[in-house]
């Protein structure tokens, strides 16, 4: 019996132990002293400030060391659906901010790469002004662009003059509320199309001359050579550049404190520096992170589900 | 060998991390003299930043044992810096505040200031500072907080612009001030300047509306709440004025441009006034303009009061260094740094003894505004809480860009008010 028995129990191993073979298969475990040190830091420093932030988001808290935390259940976010007078327009900023970011810079980045790819006169030069701007403090981009804006000595006064054109002059770049936010997303789009061009440009490098060279043997135009040839190689860059795009588009923070400070009238604020400035400003931290956690769920909701339908693609391709 | 040559280098490399550890332990440098830290606000004008800079050099020179690390910022940048510092083991030794209690107050209420009681007796100061003054620093019980100023606020006037639109007086009314103003406009002047970006320059002509429509009485109780924003008819009054000096009055484009940028706009001589406390006596000096050509009056609310604030330098709770921050305090309020302080600063001493001497027309023009005023009427920002403040610049800048009517923004912050 008992010889019998045993070859039974290797033939169908319980699910655990072919969990552990698998694990064990995989190099799961040759992997985790390496991976411990990263492991470890992502805990300390990303996953125990995010379950924090959920923690304070309960909370009744001033911020001040020493002062007591007092436990409100779900009222922060009954104040922010309900009573907040700025979280619904920092929502729809954020929301609007993200579409946006999805069309222009991704596009614009896009076609600069595909520009920038043929053999043209210049070609580096023109990779390299496009790139700069990716690689300066956003702080000082603001700077710079609210100069340009400025209503008495900017870009618009000076074409004004210039053109003998007085509603130039006359334009509130940063003063009108229906004209700030874009006014500042054109500052968004200067900043990281040129970010996307590079990400794109090595997604392109991966496109070999001689796919393309047998699509125009067997007839394709030069949409048909992008639709069928370049689109489907560029497929895990547009990944990386699309969730990139967003995530960045989410969190935008300091162009907006640079260039407005969330005005006129809170007309440009966003969810991250709404955040920041009821915890940081009005020493409300409950509902600072409240805003926080509901930032963190957007985020999940939008990059998560795209990101599992791509890596199923994928698969599947 | 090798072994030893290990065990001597990690001998070493221990030594040296525990003696930076307790070189950063007691907050001394490599002199052996304790560092004392003060944050503090980069003052509007570079004369009175070096002034500070002289009065902290004397003070080192007079005591060898301690030296003094300033760290100065803007406006907002230091309300951060305060924010996120104040509790914790990076706070400062010395913090300037603003003594208001919707803004200092609520550091006091936190437990970031200690309580200067033992350091009052110790050096007298009750004796240094007027009552009015020493109020602010026992208004929450205790003794929190050294005078640092007590500012007033006015309008300065560029003289040649007014002649320039026919006015030959600054105004004794609000009503005149309002027939002026339209005088340069039509003269093709800005008639005043603000810069919009920070709300607080802003809402200097808000508060002083307020206090010309609901008078004395009425501006206390709505800051307090005793009164609603929402019953008093001045409140609508006073955004409707509000309205019609944001519309015809200010120079164009103020909400995107942020109070130096509008400042610029006074010291070229584009605008007429600016609303401005006694610390611009020196930027106008700084910047290059005639101060001559300038003048100054009360904004005439007609309650008599003058606008203006108080500002306090704190000892946080949990300094180190609290015996040697308060000799800093001592030396600064002290009649030797005052004199100093006053004639780079152009304000009034908080220390009593301290009379001003050899002052400029401009400057002794502070006098008589503030000898004449019955009392003060404080900034808003100081008076209300830092969420309140925050709606009160949302709806007076809804109320100024047109997008909210001047009769909804007494109820609007109201409800703010009643759901806190």
């Amino acid at each position: 019996m008992t010889a019998t028995a045993a070859p039974a129990r290797r033939a169908h191993p319980s699910p655990v132990r072919k969990r552990a073979a698998r694990v064990t298969r995989t190099g799961f475990v040759a992997a985790l002293p390496f991976l411990a040190p990263a492991l470890a830091a992502y805990a300390v420093f990303v996953v125990g400030p995010m379950v924090e932030s959920i923690r304070l988001s309960f909370f009744e808290w001033s911020g001040f060391q020493g002062a007591p935390q007092e436990f409100v259940g779900i009222r922060n976010y009954v104040r922010i659906f309900t009573q907040d007078p700025v979280f619904w327009t920092a929502f729809s900023n954020t929301l609007v901010w993200v579409v946006l970011s999805l069309f222009i810079p991704l596009g614009l980045g896009l076609v600069m790469a595909l520009a920038l790819n043929r053999p043209l006169f210049g070609r580096n030069a023109f990779r390299s002004i496009f790139y700069i701007p990716g690689v300066l403090a956003p702080i000082a981009i603001a700077n710079m662009w609210r100069w340009m804006y400025n209503p008495n000595y900017g870009v618009g006064q000076t074409l004004a003059d210039l053109l003998n054109a007085p509603w130039l002059g006359e334009i509130q770049w940063l003063g009108d509320k229906n004209l700030a936010l874009y006014s500042i997303f054109a500052a968004f789009v200067w900043q990281i199309a040129g970010t996307n061009m590079v990400l794109f440009l090595a997604g392109l490098q991966g496109v070999t001359p001689e796919h393309i060279e047998a699509a125009k043997l067997d007839g394709a135009n030069a949409w048909q050579v992008f639709r069928n040839v370049t689109w489907p190689a560029l497929r895990p860059t547009t990944v990386v550049v699309l969730v990139l795009t967003i995530i960045n588009s989410i969190k935008v923070f300091d162009l907006i404190v640079g260039m407005t400070g969330g005005g006129p009238a809170q007309q440009t604020q966003v969810l991250a520096l709404w955040s920041f400035q009821q915890s940081f400003g009005n020493h409300e931290y409950g509902m600072g992170n409240a805003i926080a956690t509901v930032l963190l769920v957007v985020t999940l909701v939008i990059v998560v589900p795209y990101m599992v339908w791509t890596a199923r693609q994928e698969k599947n391709s | 060998m090798t072994r030893t040559a290990i065990k001597t280098g990690a001998i070493l490399a221990a030594s040296i991390v525990l003696a930076g550890t307790a070189a950063c332990s007691s907050g001394g440098d490599a002199a052996g003299r304790t560092e004392v830290t003060w944050f503090k606000l980069n003052e509007t004008a570079e004369t009175a930043n070096a002034a500070i800079t002289t009065i902290v050099d004397d003070f080192e020179a007079a005591n060898p044992d301690i030296v003094v690390k300033v760290e100065e910022r803007a406006v907002d940048a230091h309300k951060d810096a305060l924010r996120t510092t104040l509790g914790t083991s990076g706070a400062p030794d010395i913090f300037f505040s603003w003594a208001g209690p919707g803004l200092g107050g609520e550091f006091i209420e936190a437990g970031a200031s200690l309580d200067l009681e033992p350091y009052y007796e110790e050096y007298g100061w009750a004796d240094r500072f007027s009552d009015t003054t020493l109020s602010t620093v026992t208004q929450y019980g205790g003794y929190d907080g050294v005078p640092y100023t007590q500012r007033t606020e006015a309008v300065f006037y560029n003289k040649e612009l007014f002649a320039q639109a026919g006015i030959d007086a600054p105004p004794a009314t609000y009503d005149e001030l309002v027939e002026d103003a339209q005088k340069l406009a039509d003269a093709g002047i800005i008639p005043i300047e603000f810069g919009g970006t920070v709300n607080w320059h802003v809402m200097r002509l808000l508060d002083s509306l307020l206090e010309t429509e609901c008078g004395e009485d009425g501006y206390q109780a709505l800051v307090t709440k005793e009164a609603s924003w929402a019953d008093e008819d001045c409140v609508t009054a006073t955004f409707e004025e509000f309205a019609t000096w944001t519309s015809d009055y200010l120079n164009p484009g103020f909400v995107s441009i942020n109070n130096d940028e509008a400042s610029a706009l006074f010291y070229s001589g584009e605008a007429a006034m600016a609303l401005e406390g006694d610390w611009f006596n020196q930027a106008i000096r700084d910047n290059g303009m005639d101060e001559s050509t300038v003048g100054l009056f009360a904004f005439p609310t007609g309650s008599g009061r003058i606008y203006g604030f108080n500002e306090n330098n704190y000892i946080s709770a949990n300094s180190e260094h609290p015996d040697e921050a308060a000799r800093f305090l001592d030396y600064l309020t002290g009649e030797e740094a005052q004199q100093t302080f006053i004639a780079a600063f152009g304000s009034r001493s908080v220390n009593t003894a301290v009379q001003s001497e050899g002052q400029s027309e401009l400057d002794a023009a502070w006098t008589p505004i503030a000898e004449n005023a019955t009392g003060v009427y404080m900034n808003n920002d100081q008076n209300l809480s830092l969420a309140e403040t925050t709606e009160y610049w949302r709806i007076q800048n809804l109320v100024a860009t047109g997008d909210l009517d001047p009769a909804d923004a007494g109820a609007e912050f109201q409800q703010f008010i009643d759901q806190q």
